[in-house]
């Protein structure tokens, strides 16, 4: 009984979410600017739902500058400008990216400034990814597109498979967490709920810029990775998000390269990755906010708060693993990176 | 301690729904194609098959022909082109030619395609070819729709003689209707999207440019 009410607590949070993102993801279908009712030529969204649904013609956009670029070299910074917002239009879909860093940080009691590095790191990554992908096997090599969807597939394999695994450790550490949190609950409870104050303070503090150290800074600082658990955790997440490259950036570079005009290929896939970078840290952000705000509400209801923190811990990691299986099995049954 | 068991549980549920309905869209088709379809008669009045003209946009005939043998850059000729036509058409095969027939209200099924090569002019490829109804088929209304379930392609009519039918008897009138313009933004927030790789689902026939025979 004395665990009856917190377990039918974190049930119902469970199924609260699930049906939220059902609900969510329904909602949309319901309306072409994502509104729920309403006649279909109102963009409820405003500009911003304008723009995403114009995110084909961000992308389409970028073709023709590089061409314009062959002749007038003032077209690469229309290029690089377009590039920019097609990066940050690109990410703030539900991109697994974008999902998986989100999940990763809330199960993982991430700071917000190891979840700004690792978008930052990830995106880099996958621009450098890109690059690499068309620069050995296109300029380098020349070899056909059909072998480079066959590079193209083995590192999303690789990458989704990592997801799988950080997946299934987070599930691992979480779930033993939740079990513990259950049986010692006394001696258990006050650690966790005096570390769960620190973690918020910081996060609370960092978000709005009253910490000295988080003020002043200017970035991530590359020990940021380093956190709890050390570089080794933080490359497998970066690398499990940042190495499957996007197909836009490599249509764009192999067109950029077809037109003579590899560097501004380059240029623009380290600047798409770049909005990338700050659409997805935006989020993780206000994940890292939303659960620091939770732990401080939770913070006065002793055992219990600190069981249903453990639940959406392991719920944010048993997430993790199922975006990984599904990106798999998604590619098993839908290999579409440009498949003609 | 309930209240703010709940505030919390708003808290997460928040952050949660943030993390995937926040921003409602993102994908986008990567691969376009302008078309052109004729529809092909027999001298008894059947349809017989369909001969596709598509043409891929700039980005995508960059990326197809990348690493092909040529002799003279900038040009490809069909020949050179042939082994990326044979890859083209074997992989069509697996999204049905993306090209759904109706004849009076029944299903036609195609056979694998016939004449099939690779144009490529003005820096663009153009993939022709001719799919053969398995039986032909006369028809009094034939239905033929040409899109992407995924939208990972999207299709459009070319500008210029989209449709044609080339013997059809005197009588029969083809017109063609485009998808519209609140479905294609409709998809282009679904496609790709978290729920749809989960299987929750696939943007359905509204997205079809439609081609439709009256005889």
């Amino acid at each position: 009984m004395r665990f009856f009410r917190p377990l039918m607590m974190i049930l119902a949070l469970m199924l609260v979410v699930l049906g939220l993102a059902d609900i969510a993801a329904h909602a949309q279908g319901g309306n072409p600017f994502g509104g729920s009712g309403g006649p279909p030529a109102a963009p409820p969204d405003g500009i911003v739902g304008w723009l995403l649904a114009r995110q084909a013609e961000f992308y389409r956009g970028l073709s023709a500058l590089i061409r314009q670029a062959r002749t007038d070299g003032t077209a690469v910074w229309g290029l690089l400008g377009l590039s920019f917002l097609y990066g940050i239009f690109h990410a703030a879909g539900p991109g697994h990216g974008k999902a998986v860093i989100s999940s990763y940080v809330i199960a993982n009691d991430e700071t917000w400034r190891r979840g700004v590095a690792l978008s930052f790191a990830s995106a880099f990554l996958q621009a450098l990814v890109a690059v690499a992908v068309v620069g050995i096997a296109a300029v380098l090599l020349g070899v056909t597109a059909a072998r480079m969807n066959d590079a193209v597939r083995i590192i999303e394999i690789v990458s989704y498979g990592l997801i799988v695994l950080i997946g299934l450790r987070l599930m691992w550490v979480k779930g033993r967490g939740l079990v513990s949190a259950l049986r010692g609950r006394n001696h258990e409870n006050h650690a966790h709920a005096h570390h769960d104050h620190e973690h918020h303070g910081h996060g609370h503090d960092g978000h709005h810029h009253h910490d000295d150290h988080c003020g002043h800074s200017h970035g991530p600082e590359p020990k940021d990775l380093a956190g709890p658990g050390g570089w080794r955790r933080g490359l497998a997440a970066i690398f499990a998000v940042g190495l499957r490259p996007c197909s836009g950036a490599i249509l764009v570079l192999v067109f950029a390269f077809a037109q003579g005009l590899f560097w501004a290929g380059v240029a623009s896939a380290f600047i798409m990755g770049f909005g990338t970078a700050l659409t997805v840290a935006a989020i993780a952000v206000f994940a890292v906010g939303a659960k620091g705000l939770a732990m401080r509400l939770l913070g006065h209801s002793g055992g219990s708060g600190v069981l249903v923190l453990r639940g959406v811990e392991l719920l944010a990691a048993v997430l993790v693993f199922l975006f990984g299986l599904a990106l798999l099995m998604g590619y098993m049954a839908n290999e579409r990176l440009m498949g003609f | 301690m309930v209240s703010s068991l709940s505030r919390a549980f708003a808290a997460a549920v928040a952050a949660f729904a943030c993390v995937f309905a926040a921003a409602p869209a993102q994908a986008h088709p990567h691969v376009f194609v302008k078309m052109a379809s004729e529809l092909v008669y027999a001298p008894d009045g059947s349809v017989t098959g369909v001969r596709h003209a598509w043409t891929f946009d700039d980005m995508f005939s960059a990326y197809a022909t990348q690493g092909l043998d040529q002799k003279e850059k900038g040009r490809f000729t069909r020949e050179e082109l042939a082994p990326l036509a044979e890859i083209n058409v074997t992989s069509l095969k697996e999204y049905d030619f993306f090209t759904f027939a109706k004849a009076d209200g029944r299903t036609a099924l195609f056979d694998p395609p016939v004449d099939y090569w690779l144009d490529y002019t003005d820096e663009v490829l153009t993939l022709h070819y001719t799919l053969p109804l398995k039986q032909a088929v006369k028809a009094k209304a034939l239905e033929l729709e040409v899109y992407d379930p995924s939208y990972f392609v999207e299709f459009s009519f070319r500008e210029k003689d989209p449709v044609a039918l080339v013997g059809a008897p005197a009588q029969c009138k083809a017109t063609m209707a485009k998808p519209p313009e609140a479905e294609l933004n409709k998809a282009r927030r679904l496609s790709e999207a978290f729920f749809d790789q989960l299987g929750a689902g696939t943007v359905d026939a509204q997205l079809a440019n439609r081609i439709s025979v009256v005889c």
